[in-house]
């Protein structure tokens, strides 16, 4: 099933069902273990629904609040939420929103990204005991 | 435009000041309460750490009744001769644990019960006489797999273990249609008071895990009956009274003893994760994490909820998932206010894929209930080894030539959008 998304004069075709189908199951890893799943949402709807980068930007974002709040809400129910905790890592997530611009500005995205491979692969690999 | 700006950044700062000034507070008030309740406390336990001295009572005394996050407790006393000695320790503090009972049992079925009980003492431990520290070596070398209901019951310490045996636990019979719809299952009757024990057993399991958190066979005990033990209350510790009682057989305990455990700022209390922390280092390693994260383009809580993992392990990866979760909610938000802005967002792809995913997040936060720290950890290093792959594929020369492509597009479309926003309002 496909259904037509209209963006700045464009008409997109996008394929509804399987979009929704990965959204679902990503969302379900997302907040079963606490992420918010951009990183995998952007290559879902640009590699697997073939949507140009600037359709897909704020429209993912958008998804992605969706399941946030969603989480954030079973989770709070269910116990899973420290009030403490969360009022000291809360400003701290916010002053990096406004610091982290500022830096960028000044590093190439590429050894950004270049660094978080090694670290995310070693960070990995320590958490499944093999390093 | 540019004042708008000014204005809205005013009050974002103002939210930031704001919410740092919470914690502060609270920070305050907290070691106020402990040091006017501490003078309570000590006529309370003096008279129990007079030494008794008449034959065939078991009486205990420790050299200081107040602690000030965390510290060394010398405990002493003197029961029959020839006894054994067990210490129980226990903080009043209430934490809550969960244990998914989904091994097959003795006729092969699995019996997918959830036990959950909110009342499970924020630290809790007992001392063993040191003529059992063979038997805690063996279960100490299985780690986190050991058995906490053989170790209580080879080593002799069930007659110690009375405080947890009867909290109040919550059972419910949860299957696969139930997770789907993401509910607990149905309620079960309470347990009757021998299951209870049980039970209780395996929640002190999931909470504490390991067999040195749980066990330490370090009361001396001499022939004549009278024994020594240092407790530790690690720093980290929950704050509030630590109850210790001494048992010799199932008739034979001592009157409780109790001392305080006070913690001040920067250290600080986490009700729900049953730990205090030094509030710098969580707020620091946030702020560097959240940083390197939009540096990245992934949020933040695919490194955060790890790290905090490894470098608290007290925090229950329950906790963790729940509290980093609506840490991004801002920046999102923010993000999503600017894109609109410009109309920038497509309202209709953004919502039909959002409800879908709505739909997951109803799911998901049950199932991490469900899963242990060593499923969550292995999981969690899966995903970021493929989180790790992606990154990689997006530093591949083939992938920056097609990106610098879409993002001058993007650049375009989003220039357009600009303009076109100015030009209505002007």
């Amino acid at each position: 099933m496909h259904i037509i998304v209209e963006f700045w004069g464009q008409e997109f075709k996008v394929n509804i069902v399987i979009g929704c189908i990965g959204a679902f199951i990503l969302a379900i890893v997302a907040s079963m273990f606490g992420f918010g799943g951009g990183p995998f949402m952007v290559p879902l709807m640009t590699v697997v629904l073939g949507l140009p980068m600037y359709l897909v930007v704020g429209s993912s974002l958008l998804a992605i609040l969706f399941n946030t709040l969603m989480s954030s809400m079973r989770h709070y129910q269910f116990g899973n939420f420290d009030l403490t905790f969360f009022l000291i890592m809360f400003p701290a997530a916010i002053l990096a929103g406004f610091i982290a611009p500022q830096i960028a500005k000044r590093v190439s995205p590429l050894w950004v990204k270049r660094i978080a491979v090694v670290g995310l692969a070693l960070l990995g690999l320590s958490l499944l005991g093999l390093f | 435009m540019s004042r708008k700006r000014g204005i809205i950044s005013a009050v974002m700062l103002c939210l930031v000041l704001a919410s740092y000034y919470v914690p502060f507070g609270q920070a305050q008030d907290t070691p106020s309460q402990p040091a006017a309740q501490a003078p309570a406390a000590a006529p309370a336990a003096a008279p129990a750490a007079a030494p008794a001295g008449a034959a065939g009572e078991l009486t205990i005394a420790v050299d200081k009744t107040a602690l000030s996050n965390g510290g060394e407790i010398t405990v002493s006393g003197k029961t029959q001769p020839g006894k054994p000695v067990y210490l129980e320790v226990e903080n009043d503090a209430d934490v809550r644990a969960v244990f998914f009972d989904d091994k097959p049992n003795k006729d092969g079925v699995r019996p997918y019960k959830l036990y959950l009980s909110e009342h499970i003492p924020a630290f809790y431990q007992i001392y063993t006489p040191a003529s059992t520290k063979e038997v805690f070596d063996k279960f100490k070398a299985q780690g986190g797999k050991f058995a906490y209901s053989d170790a209580i019951k080879e080593l002799g310490a069930d007659i110690a273990y009375n405080a947890p045996a009867g909290v109040a636990i919550d059972a419910y019979q949860t299957s696969l249609t139930a997770s789907i719809i993401g509910s607990r299952g149905d309620k079960l009757p309470s347990l009757d008071p021998q299951e209870n024990r049980r039970r209780s057993m395996q929640l002190m399991k999931a909470r504490f895990r390991s067999p040195g958190k749980l066990l330490s066979p370090t009361v001396q005990v001499q022939p004549d009956g009278s024994y020594t033990c240092k407790v530790k209350i690690a720093d980290g510790s929950a704050p509030g009274k630590y109850v210790i009682t001494a048992y010799s057989d199932k008739s034979l305990k001592s009157k409780p003893v109790t001392v305080e455990n006070n913690i001040s700022f920067p250290v600080m209390y986490m009700a729900g994760a049953g730990t205090s922390l030094n509030v710098f280092w969580p707020f620091l390693l946030t702020l560097g994490i959240g940083v390197f994260g939009v540096l990245m383009g992934a949020g933040g809580g695919f490194l955060l909820n790890p790290i905090l993992l490894s470098v608290w392990p007290a925090l229950p990866h329950t906790i963790v998932a729940g509290t980093v979760t609506p840490t991004v909610l801002f920046s999102q938000a923010s993000g999503i206010y600017n894109y609109s802005k410009i109309k920038f967002i497509s309202w209709k792809l953004g919502t039909i894929m959002g409800l879908a995913m709505a739909a997951g997040g109803f799911i998901g936060p049950k199932m991490t209930e469900l899963i242990t720290l060593d499923q969550f950890k292995f999981v969690f290093g899966i995903i970021l080894l493929i989180l790790g792959a992606l990154m990689f594929w997006q530093t591949t020369p083939g992938y920056l030539a097609k990106n610098k492509k879409e993002q001058a597009i993007l650049k375009e479309f989003k220039r357009r959008a600009e303009e076109s926003a100015a030009g209505k309002k002007a």
